[in-house]
C-alpha cells in the first residue's frame, strides 16, 4: 500500500480524465459510425459548451442548469446546422468531409476568440465544489470528484439509450445495414440530422461538465479533437464499451502513466496508440450490440 | 478500413500547421517622417502578448504626439504569427518594402532568432521588448526586457534564505522554459540550495501538450520538498495554478517566475492564484512618477493593468525617442544604433535601468512580488526588492 499510495490520486484523476474524454469521444463515435460523417469541427462542439459554461457560470448553483441547458444547446444547434452544410457532400466522401469541417473548426474557432478574447477564460464553479477534499489522507480536487460522479451516470444512460431504446436500436441498426435501414422506410437525412445533433449535444455537455478540467481558450479545440480521436482510432466505431474502454486507457496513460514515468510523458500517449494498433487493428472491442 | 481512414485523419491533422496571415499596412510616408516597424503576434497562442506590446508603444507615441526624438514617426505593424514561418516574411516586408528606419517588438525567442538574417542584411536596429534568444553577435540587437537566465537567477537567494528544507523545480519542456529554470537552479545551487528532485534535475513537462499537472503533483509531494519554484505561462499557467491550489501539494508555497501571474491569466486563475510568489522587473504597483503616469494611461483604454509585456515595448519606445533624438538631423538606422549604445540611464515605470555594454540587454532591479487582493480583484503586489541583475 505504502509503495502505491503516490499514485492513488493519478489514478483517480485518470478515471476523471477518462470519463470526460468519453463523453466527447461517443459523439465523434456516433457521427462517424452512424452518419458516416468525419467531423474535425467536433472539438470546436466541445469549445462552445465549454465557452458558454465560462459565459454564464458564476459561482452559484442556479447557473449550472443554465449554463448546461444554453451549452447543450448552442452545440447541438451548431451540429445540427453541420449536418446542413455537409448536405451536398456524398456519403463516404470522407475527404471532403474532413476538409470542410476542419475549414469551419478554424472559422468557428476564430469566432469564438473574437467574440470572447484571446485569453483563456476562468470557469466558476459553486464554492461547495471549489475546493480541496480529503481523502484517504490525499487531497483532490471536489469538483472532479462529482464530475466522475455524474460522467459515469451518463455512461451508464448512453449505455441503456443505445441497447434499449427504438432509437437506439435504430443507431444500431443504421450502422450494421443502412441501405436496409432505408429500405424500412427510415429517412436516411433525418437519422443524419437527429445523429449530429445527439453528437453536438454531446460534445456540449462534455464542454460545460468539462469546462473546470480542459477550459475555453484558442487551443482547446484542438486538444479536445486529437484525444477524441485517439480514443475512437483505439476503442474502435462499433461499440459503447470499446470506447468507454479506451477513453479511460488514454486518461489513465495521461495521469498514471506520466505519475510512473515522468520522462516517457512526451510520447507515452502515441507509443500506447502505436502498440494497441499493431497488435489489434480493429481497436479493444468489437461491436456496439455486444457492447 | 474506418479506423485507417481515422488514424489518417488524425496524422493529417497532426501535420496541418495552422496556417496565420500576416498584415501589414501599405502607405507611404509622409516627408520627414521615420518609419519604424513592429512585429508582434496579433494572431495565435501569443496573441495576447503580441496586442500588449503593440498598444505600450502605440501608448508611448500617443502620449508624446505622435513623435520620437523631435520626428513624427509612423509605426508599421506585422503579425509575428506563431513563430519563424510567419515572423520572416513580415519582418522582410517590413525591411524591404516599408524600409523602416528600426525594428521592435516579437514576442517569440524563435522568430528573434528567425529574423536575425534579415535585419542583419539591412543593418537596422532591433529593439526588442520581449524575447531575446542566443546571438553571437548583438551589434545591431538591444532587449528591453530581460534575458531568460535572469528571472530565475534573481530569485534564488531569496528563496534559499526563506525556505527551510528542499525545493522542487518543474517547468515546461522547451528552449524558453530550460532557460528559466537553468537560471533558477544554477544560482540556487551557487546558493548553497538543495533541489527536491529524483536525480537533483529540474522535471521538464511535454509542452504545450500538458493540460493535467495532477501526476507531476504526486511526484513533488513523493519527493517530500518544502516548497515549489517554476514557470509557465499563458494557458499552462492558468491549468498549473488552478490545479496545484486544489493538489496535493497545495500547502507548499509556489515560487515562480512572473508569468506565472501576470496578465489576463491571473484573471483566469481567480482564487487559486492567492499567496503565490514571484519575481519579475516589473509590477503596476511600483511607485514612481513614470509608472503612475503609464499606469493611469494605459487604463484609460484598458481593462485591467499593465504587464510587463506592455511596460517593455512602452520602453522600447522610450529608447527609440532618446536615441533619434539623439541622432542628428536626419537620423539613419546606423546613427540611431550609434546613439542607442551611447544611451545612459533610462527612466521607466520599473524604476531607473540601462543598457548593458556586453549583452545590450537592462541592467536592472527585480521585485518580490505575491498575488493579493486589491478591491474586487486579485493583483500582483510588491512585497519586496530581490537583487540587481545584468552586467
Amino acid at each position: 500500500m505504502g509503495e502505491l499510495d503516490p499514485y492513488l490520486i493519478p489514478a483517480l484523476d485518470g478515471v476523471a480524465y477518462g470519463l470526460l474524454l468519453f463523453v466527447v469521444a461517443a459523439g465523434l463515435v456516433l457521427s462517424f459510425g452512424v452518419a458516416g460523417i468525419l467531423n474535425l469541427a467536433h472539438g470546436t462542439l466541445y469549445a462552445i459548451g465549454a465557452y458558454v459554461a465560462a459565459w454564464l457560470a458564476d459561482g452559484g448553483w442556479a447557473a449550472v442548469p443554465l449554463a448546461l441547458v444554453a451549452g447543450v444547446v448552442a452545440a447541438a444547434a451548431a451540429g445540427t446546422a453541420l449536418a446542413g452544410l455537409l448536405t451536398p457532400v456524398r456519403r463516404g466522401d470522407h475527404l471532403t468531409q474532413a476538409l470542410l469541417t476542419f475549414g469551419l473548426a478554424l472559422a468557428g474557432g476564430s469566432l469564438l476568440v473574437s467574440a470572447f478574447g484571446p485569453d483563456d477564460l476562468p470557469v466558476r464553479v459553486p464554492a461547495a465544489l471549489d475546493r480541496p477534499i480529503d481523502l484517504a489522507g490525499h487531497s483532490y480536487a471536489a469538483y472532479r470528484l462529482v464530475f466522475i460522479v455524474v460522467a459515469a451516470v451518463i455512461a451508464v444512460g448512453l449505455y441503456l439509450a443505445v441497447t434499449r431504446t427504438r432509437a437506439g436500436m435504430l443507431v444500431r441498426a443504421a450502422v450494421d445495414d443502412p441501405q436496409m435501414v432505408a429500405c424500412l422506410g427510415v429517412n436516411p437525412t433525418r437519422v443524419r440530422v437527429g445523429v449530429l445533433a445527439v453528437s453536438g449535444a454531446l460534445a456540449g455537455l462534455a464542454g460545460v461538465l468539462g469546462a473546470p478540467i480542459i477550459g475555453p481558450g484558442p487551443t482547446t479545440a484542438a486538444t479536445v479533437l486529437l484525444l477524441s480521436l485517439v480514443v475512437v482510432v483505439l476503442g474502435g466505431l462499433n461499440s459503447v464499451g470499446g470506447t468507454l474502454l479506451a477513453a479511460l486507457a488514454v486518461g489513465e496513460i495521461q495521469t498514471l502513466g506520466v505519475a510512473l514515468l515522468p520522462t516517457a510523458a512526451p510520447f507515452l500517449l502515441y507509443a500506447a496508440m502505436a502498440l494497441i494498433l499493431a497488435a489489434r487493428a480493429q481497436g479493444l472491442l468489437r461491436r456496439w450490440s455486444t457492447a | 478500413m474506418r479506423i485507417q481512414k481515422m488514424t489518417a485523419a488524425l496524422i493529417a491533422l497532426g501535420l496541418a500547421a495552422t496556417g496565420a496571415t500576416a498584415c501589414g499596412g501599405d502607405s507611404s510616408a509622409a516627408s520627414g517622417t521615420l518609419k519604424i516597424g513592429l512585429l508582434a503576434s496579433l494572431s495565435g497562442t501569443y496573441q495576447a502578448i503580441g496586442t500588449d506590446i503593440r498598444d505600450g508603444f502605440q501608448l508611448y507615441l500617443n502620449m508624446h504626439g505622435g513623435q520620437l526624438g523631435g520626428h513624427p514617426v509612423e509605426l508599421v505593424v506585422a503579425d509575428e504569427g506563431d513563430g519563424a514561418p510567419t515572423a520572416v516574411p513580415a519582418a522582410t516586408d517590413l525591411v524591404k518594402k516599408h524600409k523602416v528606419v528600426a525594428l521592435t517588438g516579437v514576442v517569440g525567442g524563435g522568430s528573434a532568432a528567425a529574423i536575425q538574417p534579415v535585419l542583419g542584411q539591412a543593418k537596422i536596429p532591433f529593439i526588442g521588448s520581449n524575447a531575446r534568444p542566443v546571438l553571437k553577435d548583438v551589434t545591431y540587437n538591444w532587449v528591453t526586457s530581460y534575458l531568460s537566465q535572469e528571472t530565475g537567477a534573481a530569485i534564488a537567494q531569496y528563496v534559499k534564505d526563506n525556505v527551510k528544507g528542499e525545493v522542487y523545480a518543474i517547468g515546461p519542456d522547451y528552449q524558453g522554459g530550460w532557460d528559466q529554470l537553468q537560471g533558477f537552479t544554477d544560482a540556487f545551487a551557487k546558493a548553497g540550495g538543495k533541489l527536491a528532485n529524483d536525480d537533483g534535475k529540474t522535471l521538464f513537462t511535454p509542452f504545450p501538450a500538458t493540460k493535467n499537472f495532477t501526476p507531476y503533483f504526486a511526484k513533488i509531494k513523493a519527493s517530500g520538498a518544502t516548497a515549489v519554484y517554476t514557470f509557465y505561462a499563458g494557458a499552462a499557467a492558468i491549468d498549473f495554478v488552478k490545479q496545484y491550489s486544489q493538489s496535493e501539494v497545495k500547502g507548499l508555497p509556489l515560487y515562480a517566475a512572473g508569468f506565472l501571474t501576470e496578465g489576463g491569466v491571473l484573471n483566469a486563475q481567480g482564487p487559486a492564484a492567492r499567496d503565490v510568489y514571484s519575481v519579475l522587473n516589473y509590477s503596476p504597483d511600483l511607485d514612481n512618477a513614470q509608472n503612475r503616469e503609464f499606469v493611469a494611461a494605459w487604463k484609460a483604454d484598458h481593462d485591467g493593468p499593465p504587464t510587463t509585456y506592455a511596460m517593455a515595448s512602452f520602453d522600447a519606445a522610450a529608447v527609440l525617442d532618446k536615441a533619434i533624438g539623439a541622432a542628428g538631423e536626419s537620423p539613419t538606422a546606423e546613427s540611431i544604433n550609434n546613439a542607442i549604445a551611447g544611451l545612459g540611464q533610462i527612466e521607466s515605470p520599473r524604476g531607473a535601468w540601462q543598457f548593458s555594454k556586453k549583452t545590450h540587454s537592462p541592467v536592472q532591479k527585480w521585485y518580490l512580488r505575491q498575488v493579493r487582493p486589491d478591491g474586487r480583484a486579485l493583483s500582483n503586489t510588491v512585497v519586496g526588492d530581490l537583487a540587481t541583475v545584468g552586467e
